[in-house]
């Protein structure tokens, strides 16, 4: 039996049970789609969490009265934490001339204030690999209680909760989408049992006029395989609209700026379409399996 | 001697039980010569359907050999009953059509399990299509035609790749007298060009002025009536 033979009779079936090939096919695509959008909601939630806890650090403020010799046991003590990656001394003079740059054309405001008003601080970069927000609290905290220290300030309240929700949907990606993925197989395995079932008749006749099963599983697994890429790729293809349609709405926004907004990499999307596809031909095989014993 | 004296069908102490205790065959011996023409009656439920479904094996017999143009069916792997059933046309009691393909589709799927090229399908489809007179029907559905004309479709199929062995199940159930007579002449035609055909049915009239043995089943015996 040549290819040719094989895919002419697959056209010819697709035809003839088009109704069916699209439900199929919407099955997938549907089922497909709650996982891919979880993904690209938890991947852009990582890049943005990750974007702006690498620009975070700490600061520790020490109390305006501190006797100046302190000063260089604190830097040491800090320097020797564990996490922390270096220590920048900020003097009050070097903290009134960042706020007098900052401030520019506005800078009349500091008239008659003292350069020296400004509390002594140190500046902590954190080692990324202990970047996690929960430990920075931590951190913070533990240094907070130091009786030289006035003030630690370490990032908002919002980044926690964004991380929070960044944790929630990795929950929702990892473990549910495990979930999301079984229940997505379960449906495409319901769907494609269906199908059979519903041709049931027909494979019954072509085992009896002489048909070979692989002559018989042929069309179906090159159907299968279409259902499932045509599927797959739908629902990647819809989340990337979504993903142009968004983008542009997103980069007007001033709390999103410098942060790149970006589509799953083709190293997610790709395997997925690829087990997808694998997976219906896979349970096309199984479901035909019974009726080709006869 | 294993020449042409070997029959192409053999049943030896062949019985047949349907689940769960409904004997339908009991302790069967028959045998059936290359090129012969063989009537099988029997009333109802006799069980005519079942011999011809142990033949291309759609069941397998609960005790007993059978063997079929040298194969023996019970030691047959699975992967062998296709070529099995490509020696064996089958006008099937119930048709068997597909009624999403076309009349010349349904047909035609006989050929293409054969992997023959899409052109010397659509000719030899033609041609038995005319010669079971449905040639200009090759297009409609099997559901837009008569009763009579889907059993001549269902002919057509088992005939169209000329296989050595044809059962008939009841071919002329539906038709009338006129298109009985030319199926009548279709049989004996093949069965001259060297075909061996099983011919179920329980219209006596067909086999009166017939050549060929007539076999009769009844309570799970094989009777020899002519
Ligand atoms: N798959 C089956 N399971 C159980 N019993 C069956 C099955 N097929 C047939 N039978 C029983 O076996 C008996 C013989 O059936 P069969 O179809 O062979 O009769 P038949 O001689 O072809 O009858 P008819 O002339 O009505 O076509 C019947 O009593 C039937 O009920
Ligand atoms: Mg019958």
């Amino acid at each position: 039996m040549t290819l040719n033979i094989l895919f002419r009779r697959a056209f010819s079936d697709i035809k003839q049970n088009a109704g069916t090939q699209t439900v199929t096919t919407i099955v997938v695509t549907l089922s497909l789609l709650i996982f891919v959008f979880f993904s690209f909601l938890y991947f852009n939630l990582e890049r943005f969490v990750g974007h702006f806890g690498r620009e975070l650090g700490i600061v520790v403020y020490l109390k305006k009265d501190l006797a100046p010799d302190r000063i260089p046991a604190v830097f040491a003590t800090l320097q020797k934490m564990e996490g922390v990656k270096s220590v920048t001394y900020v003097s009050p003079e070097e903290a009134y001339y960042r706020l007098e740059s900052y401030l520019k054309d506005e800078v009349n405001i500091l008239d008659g204030v003292e350069p020296g008003f400004l509390p002594p601080s140190f500046e902590l970069e954190i080692d990324r690999a202990l970047f996690q927000l929960t430990r920075i609290k931590e951190l913070a905290e533990k240094i907070a209680r130091w009786p030289e220290v006035d003030k630690v300030q370490y990032g908002q309240e919002w980044l926690h909760r964004l991380e929070a929700f960044s944790h929630l949907t990795k929950m929702v990606v990892a473990a549910g989408g495990v979930l999301l993925l079984l229940s997505a197989v379960f449906v495409v395995a319901s769907t494609i049992k269906l199908t059979v079932y519903a041709r049931q008749e027909e494979l019954e006749i072509l085992r009896l006029v002489g048909a070979t099963n692989s002559f018989i599983q042929g069309p179906f697994l090159i159907e299968a395989l279409l259902q499932g890429l045509i599927g797959s790729s739908l629902a990647v293809g819809i989340i990337y609209a979504m993903y142009t349609y968004t983008k542009p709405m997103l980069a007007g926004s001033q709390l999103l700026r410098g942060l790149d907004y970006q589509f799953l990499p083709y190293t997610f999307w790709a395997p997925v379409i690829g087990v997808t596809t694998l997976a219906c031909i896979v349970g096309t095989l199984f479901s035909m399996r019974r009726f080709l014993k006869l | 001697m294993l020449t042409a004296e070997t029959p192409i069908i053999s049943f030896q102490g062949v019985s047949k039980k349907y689940p769960p205790n409904h004997l339908v065959m009991s302790d069967v011996n028959l045998e059936i010569e290359k090129g012969e023409l063989v009537f099988l009656t029997g009333q109802s439920g006799a069980g005519k359907t079942t011999l011809l479904r142990l033949l291309f094996r759609a069941e397998l017999p609960t005790s007993g050999k059978i063997i079929v143009d040298g194969m023996d069916l019970s030691s047959l792997s699975r992967s062998q009953v296709p070529y099995l059933r490509r020696k064996i046309g089958v006008i099937f009691q119930d048709f068997k059509l597909l009624s999403n393909k076309s009349v010349f589709e349904n047909v035609a799927l006989s050929l293409e399990v054969l992997g023959l090229r899409k052109e010397q399908v659509k000719k030899r489809v033609c041609q038995v299509l005319e010669g079971v007179g449905l040639g200009h029907k090759m297009h409609q559905y099997p559901p837009q035609l008569s009763g009579g004309e889907q059993q001549r479709v269902s002919i057509a199929r088992a005939v169209v790749n000329r296989p050595p062995i044809i059962l008939a199940d009841e071919p002329t159930g539906n038709l009338d007298k006129l298109r009985t007579a030319e199926v009548m002449l279709l049989m004996h035609e093949l069965n001259a060009r060297g075909a061996t055909i099983l011919f179920a049915t329980h219209d006596e009239r067909l086999y009166q002025d017939s050549p060929g043995r007539v076999l009769r089943l009844e309570s799970g015996k094989v009777e020899v009536v002519s």
